[in-house]
């Protein structure tokens, strides 16, 4: 099996609140492969975007700190690296998307020069070279007349393009992973299918890896090979992207598609999951889930004890007590269908 | 694709506000003032000069006012032509200030080598050659009177109300008021400009680390900022004016050390919303170091409170100044408008209306110029106005 490219390996990391710790993301453990796109989904506020930062070592600190667990990028664990060393992998061989195009490009400077700029720290290139890597780039993310476009400011271009912007900044410097936190939720429907294809067609081109954190499960139907879940600070399950929207089988997983609107249904009220997702200085005992699983009615097992995340089927992982008793669907399934993840969970 | 054309296609910021703000007559208003005043400070000794601007004597020519420059002079004029002929030149920002710089330090050691004005003044030999027909030409300064010219080859020069010999009067000590009103104009800009910047380099580096740091450097910047915000400015000044000699540079200097806290607040607060901002975030993400995080990306974001404030700042310099020489403690050696204004109260009490009012004027005219200009800054820079 190939080498993973990036490895989380039980991180946690705390936030201190007047004097009262929260742990936004506990324990989370992932593996992503070259050329492979992971999908984090959960609910705002499960921690997804926490642990994006983390791994970029991005949160404010202090007040947040990362309690323990390791970040290997090919081995190397950025945790213990300075912050020197830290500013070279930043943009260089990870470079991070965020949400809102809108307000990610700074508004006094052209899209040229917030590209040169990042290009001259991680490229040894002279200015008139790096003008020529940013046009490149804004070719390669289909913006007609970059060399035009290099000299205007943000403020003249429309959301689409300045994702775009944003993506040709990103890769300008050929990183090996790319963080997408919610990289189409800002934009209307049909921009948000060219930054998908977009994006694809990018990583098929570089063969990078894609960390893709979103909420929106047409995204990750869309574009994922594989699929973490998170929910309140953990990953409750783990599969390919068919295992997932196929047998999906901890209880929140099936909460959440129970809640899309399908084509083809007709009429009736979506199930929505009862109640909110648990403010983080606030966690319920026992399985975080509990208070809203339609599985634990008053099990105390599922009150009290945390279930461990455990291999389901091969590369499936999930973590609750009822997974066998409300299996309801089987689990093999033709493998002609199958395009299983290139990992499982780090170990 | 020329420089000029990409500025069309997209004005940047800068261009947009500096349009904007003169769109409005006052800011047009204020602003030739200021440039008037600017052309007065640099051509000041060939407007009101002692010395002749080119006289013919013995057969041949020569220049006296030339020939006597300061080395101040000769520095002022090298950069006042430096910057006028890289006003329009296609080269960027970061070039002209370099090539400004370099003029700089070039004649200011030129100057000071070999620029040597004659130690012994004596204006009156001019006046004196000429009313003697010892000369065939002369070409007189149109104030043909230098400021500190006392006139002793006059009689009774002083305290004379305006003439057509003395525009604005004269002084207790005989001096012409018009040339050193002109000089004054020098004292007026140059303190208002250098001691602002002052502040405003300290108010923004120390404001941008609050800002962006919080925690504990936001809490001991702040016990500074309040210790020097506690601190009655003028008092302060007193008593530095007390210990160290009378000099221009050191009353910049303290000007600009206790205006600092306004700055540091504004600063502070821009980067406490700027600090969360996505594109902080990106750049950070980016692998943008942290310098060119606070100063670069986050400073020019967020200077705009700044200008509007220096332009308000250049104004209460100016009128510190006036107050520290009207009250008989300011500079001994240059004309300032203030030092003029203290005497229009003559001994006996008796009031000398045209001492009072040109000075007066010109500091009300200098302070409303500057004012003008900072709130049509302040109203072009106002995403809400816009």
């Amino acid at each position: 099996m190939a080498q993973p490219i990036l490895e989380l390996r039980n991180l946690t990391v705390a936030f201190e609140n007047s004097g009262r710790e929260i742990r936004p993301v506990q324990d989370v453990s992932l593996s992503i492969y070259p050329g492979q796109t992971l999908a984090v989904v959960g609910e705002s506020g499960c921690g997804k975007s926490v642990t994006a930062l983390s791994i970029l070592r991005l949160i404010p600190m202090p007040p947040g700190k990362i309690l323990g667990g390791q970040v290997l990028l090919d081995g190397r664990d950025l945790l213990t690296l300075s912050e020197r060393q830290m500013r070279d992998v930043r943009g260089g061989e990870i470079a991070m998307i965020f949400q809102e195009p809108m307000t990610s490009l700074n508004p006094v400077f052209t899209i040229g020069e917030q590209i040169v700029e990042a290009v001259k720290l991680h490229q040894h290139v002279n200015t008139s070279q790096a003008y020529k890597i940013a046009e490149q780039a804004l070719h390669d993310v289909g913006i007609a007349d970059p060399d035009k476009r290099v000299h205007e400011y943000p403020h003249r271009l429309s959301g689409g393009m300045r994702q775009r912007v944003m993506i040709a900044m990103a890769l300008s410097c050929q990183p090996k992973l790319l963080i997408a936190d919610e990289p189409t939720t800002a934009l209307d429907v049909t921009i948000q299918a060219q930054i998908l294809e977009l994006l694809r067609r990018l990583q098929q081109q570089r063969g990078m890896s894609i960390l893709l954190i979103t909420h929106d499960l047409g995204v990750v139907a869309e574009n994922a090979d594989a699929v973490a879940v998170m929910y309140a600070s953990k990953i409750v399950e783990y599969a390919s992207a068919f295992d997932l929207f196929d047998y999906p089988k901890h209880p929140y997983t099936e909460g959440l598609f129970r809640a899309v609107p399908r084509l083809g249904d007709s009429g009736g009220r979506l199930t929505a999951i009862p109640g909110a997702v648990p403010n983080p200085s606030r966690f319920p005992s026992g399985c975080k889930f509990h208070p809203r699983c339609p599985r634990a009615s008053g099990d105390p097992l599922c009150a009290n004890t945390e279930p461990p995340l455990r291999e389901i089927a091969p590369g499936h992982w999930a973590s609750c007590h009822h997974i066998e008793d409300f299996a309801q669907k089987p689990i093999t399934r033709p493998a002609s269908e199958a395009k299983r993840p290139q990992g499982s969970l780090a170990t | 694709m020329t420089e000029t054309a990409v500025q069309t296609m997209a004005p940047s910021l800068a261009n947009d506000v500096t349009g904007r703000t003169m769109r409005r007559w006052g800011a047009r208003l204020g602003l030739t003032w200021i440039v008037l005043l600017v052309l007065l400070a640099v051509f000041a000794p060939f407007l009101a000069n002692s010395r002749p601007l080119l006289l013919k004597s013995h057969g041949h020519w020569s220049s006296p006012a030339i020939e006597n420059l300061t080395p101040a002079d000769v520095i002022i004029q090298a950069v006042f032509w430096t910057t006028i002929i890289l006003w329009k030149m296609p080269v960027s920002l970061r070039t002209k200030i370099l090539i400004e710089l370099a003029v700089l330090v070039s004649t200011t050691i030129g100057a000071l080598v070999w620029v040597h004005p004659s130690e012994l003044v004596i204006y009156e030999t001019y006046r004196q050659d000429e009313r003697a027909g010892n000369v065939e030409k002369v070409i007189n300064a149109p104030i043909p009177f230098s400021p500190d010219d006392h006139q002793r080859d006059l009689e009774d020069a002083q305290l004379k109300p305006p003439d057509s010999a003395h525009w604005m009067g004269t002084t207790e000590n005989s001096a012409d008021l018009a040339s050193n009103m002109i000089f004054a104009t020098r004292i007026a800009l140059s303190i208002g400009f250098i001691s602002v910047s002052i502040a405003v380099v300290i108010g923004v580096i120390v404001g941008g680390l609050m800002g962006y740091f919080v925690g504990w450097v936001d809490l001991l910047g702040m016990r500074l900022v309040e210790i020097f915000d506690a601190v009655p400015t003028l008092l302060l000044l007193l008593c530095f004016i007390a210990f160290f000699p009378r000099n221009l540079y050191i009353m910049m200097a303290i000007i600009g050390l206790t205006g600092w806290v306004g700055y540091a607040y504004f600063v502070r607060g821009e980067f406490l919303s700027l600090r969360d901002r996505d594109f902080v975030q990106a750049a950070r993400a980016a692998g943008i170091p942290l310098r060119s995080i606070i100063f670069r990306h986050m400073l020019l974001n967020g200077l705009t409170p700044v200008i509007v404030s220096a332009s308000f700042g250049v104004a209460s310099a100016i009128l510190i100044e006036s107050t520290l020489s009207f009250l008989g403690i300011g500079l001994v050696q240059e004309s300032s408008w203030g030092a003029l204004l203290e005497e229009a109260l003559g001994v006996g009490g008796t009031f000398y209306w045209w001492i009072a009012l040109y000075p007066g004027l010109a500091i009300f005219l200098t302070v409303f110029a500057y004012n003008l200009l900072g709130e049509a800054l302040r109203d072009a820079l106002d995403p809400k106005l816009r």
